[in-house]
């Protein structure tokens, strides 16, 4: 009994200080337990339906950004990775009769090759040129689509897949726990010392050749783990609308998760997440004037980017928080002094 | 006769029609300082810029530890011990200076050297500590001034743990307070020892430089190029008394 008090005890400890000091990570605390606690609130079937979709694209959001805005590899296709892995897995899924527990899993390894498949070619182009060239890819994919409607479906796409379950609450706890634990791995690849070439790769690429770094090997590993998390996106999202169509490839959905990104602030991961979960809902909440729907959506991510052009995220971020200028520790904006080296804030 | 560090043999690079390295042989033992001297535009950093693998030459060979070096990628001569610093400092301007240093010692080569450290941070801590910026560690490398990057670009070479260095124009830019403390440090890296965690056998080296007075303290011998050939080779006290060296850094005399 006392260990158990003492290790609640401790563990209190840890979350008052690591968690309570500082607003961003409370921010990101009561996230979790908000979406973890929603359906205590609203068992809703359209708020549900909403809140596993954003949790789908906020994968794919995040899955872009591990690649573009870490690596600074500017894919404008990024749609290829999403419609592979929907594709892969809704097709394996009917003809080879493998649930979805195995079907997503094996779509997103084909997501992963079609990363590779991309990233060979693309390792010798950078910038612009990069971003027309992985642009034309999920291009290529829909026009075989098309061209082979027999195994495909052509237009219509591939349905009558089966879901990963058919209860609400089982498949908004799939999705959400899948995304926040995804989330949480992009976020610690991103924090480790690969996130730190892939960095470094963004800004300088012969200098990190330079510093002994196998650039290819790291770019690579950066087109698959993103094809792998976009793949894995693309499954559940295949099996939740339960089809698999030429929509998951289409250009809109390249640009789509890009303007997410840069939203929330790129090369940050829980900034696209946010983005999704801020825009996507938007988006549906503009269903109420139809009409000027995309319209009043574009105004206001202008306007965003317009007076925060690094992203949403990071505007928050510095408003309620500051960087100590000693020790680079982040502190509440309304600390006098540090609260590690206690040096004189401001 | 015991093979040489470095052997480069007839090296020749042109970008269109020009010859910007024509026919480069000379040969390096372990542990010697070399200075290459020439006008501007003699093909100094181009030579440089051959035996790291960032260009490839038309012709020839260059040899290092009897490993060629011609045709392998620049991270691969970088893990044979080959590191070289950049003229135009290259930092990775948004990074925190620290995590500069930690990419070079993430590379293959440095994490078998040295001492075993569990995090990274502590060795590229060390080179910061040998470069004298380790008090700004933590900055954005983008708020550093000329000098200082100058001593990033060496950290980041030494983090590597080379056994050839390269440095190109280490005090371009530097105010002479700089240029002597950077001077100390590049002759306290050429005796080796200890820097922290990071071992240092003492690499040789090739130093470019305009400024030789500080030069000649420094280098064993020095290589003179004029229009990508090989004008002169010696010590330095040969090499400024030769009158074709003068001739092609001050022109010939009037009369």
């Amino acid at each position: 009994m006392d260990l158990v008090v003492y290790s609640l005890k401790k563990l209190y400890k840890i979350f008052r200080n690591e968690v309570l000091v500082l607003p961003s990570r409370v921010i990101v605390a009561l996230f979790f337990i908000a979406l973890l606690g929603l359906p205590l609130v609203t068992r809703d079937p359209y708020i549900i339906r909403i809140v596993i979709l954003t949790s789908i694209f906020a994968i794919f959001a995040a899955s872009w950004d591990l690649l573009s805005g870490f690596t600074g590899q500017m894919n404008f296709g990024h749609a290829l990775f999403f419609g592979v892995g929907a594709y892969s897995s809704a097709l394996i899924n009917l003809h080879a009769h493998i649930p979805p527990w195995g079907s997503v899993p094996l779509g997103a390894i084909a997501a992963v090759l079609a990363g590779l498949i991309v990233g060979i070619p693309c390792l010798r182009l950078k910038h612009t040129y990069l971003a027309l060239t992985t642009l034309a890819f999920p291009i290529i994919l829909t026009g075989i689509i098309f061209a082979l409607p027999d195994y495909t479906g052509g237009e219509l796409g591939v349905s009558g897949i089966t879901r990963f379950t058919n209860s609400l609450l089982g498949n908004y706890y799939l999705h959400v726990v899948t995304m926040l634990t995804l989330a949480v791995i992009m976020w610690k690849i991103t924090d480790s010392n690969t996130g730190i070439i892939f960095h470094a790769i963004r800004e300088d690429e012969l200098a990190v050749k330079a510093s002994g770094i196998n650039t290819t090997f790291y770019k690579l590993l950066a087109f698959s783990l993103s094809g792998l998390f976009a793949g894995i996106a693309g499954g559940l999202y295949a099996h939740y609308m339960r089809i698999a169509g030429p929509s998951t490839l289409e250009v809109s959905m390249s640009f789509m998760v890009v303007i997410w990104a840069i939203f929330g602030g790129a090369a940050t991961i829980y900034g696209p997440i946010a983005a999704v979960f801020i825009l996507f809902p938007l988006l549906e909440f503009f269903r109420f004037w139809p009409e000027y729907r995309t319209m009043i959506f574009a105004a206001v991510v202008l306007v965003i980017l317009l007076y925060m052009p690094e992203g949403i995220i990071h505007w928050i971020r510095d408003k309620i928080e500051k960087e100590c200028p000693r020790c680079k520790i982040r502190n509440v904006a309304t600390r006098k002094s540090c609260r590690i080296c206690t040096a004189d804030l401001d | 006769m015991a093979e040489p560090l470095l052997q480069v043999e007839s090296l020749s690079k042109s970008f269109g029609g020009l010859k910007a390295v024509d026919d480069v042989s000379f040969r390096m033992e372990q542990k010697e300082v070399l200075g290459l001297i020439g006008p501007n535009g003699a093909g100094k950093t181009t030579l440089l810029r051959l035996i790291t693998g960032i260009l490839k030459p038309d012709r020839g060979s260059v040899r290092f530890k009897g490993k060629e070096l011609v045709g392998r990628s620049i991270w691969n001569i970088v893990n044979l011990g080959v590191a070289c610093t950049f003229q135009n400092m290259r930092p990775f301007r948004r990074m925190p200076i620290i995590a500069n240093v930690m990419v070079s010692c993430l590379s293959p080569r440095s994490s078998t050297r040295g001492e075993w450290v569990k995090k990274i941070e502590n060795k590229a801590m060390d080179a910061l500590e040998f470069a004298g910026i380790s008090d700004m560690a933590l900055e954005k490398a983008s708020v550093l001034s000329q000098g200082d990057l100058k001593r990033l670009e060496v950290a980041r070479a030494i983090a590597t743990d080379p056994e050839l260095l390269l440095l190109d124009e280490p005090f371009g830019g530097l105010s002479p307070a700089e240029t002597d403390l950077m001077a100390k440090s590049i002759r306290r890296l050429h005796k080796g020892g200890r820097f922290g965690r990071l071992h240092s056998e003492g690499p040789a080296m090739i130093i470019v430089e305009h400024k030789l007075h500080q030069l000649m303290k420094i280098v064993d011998r020095i290589i003179v190029l004029n229009f990508g050939t090989l004008l002169d080779e010696g010590t330095p006290e040969e090499v400024v008394n030769n009158p074709r060296v003068i001739e092609a850094y001050l022109g010939k005399g009037g009369d």
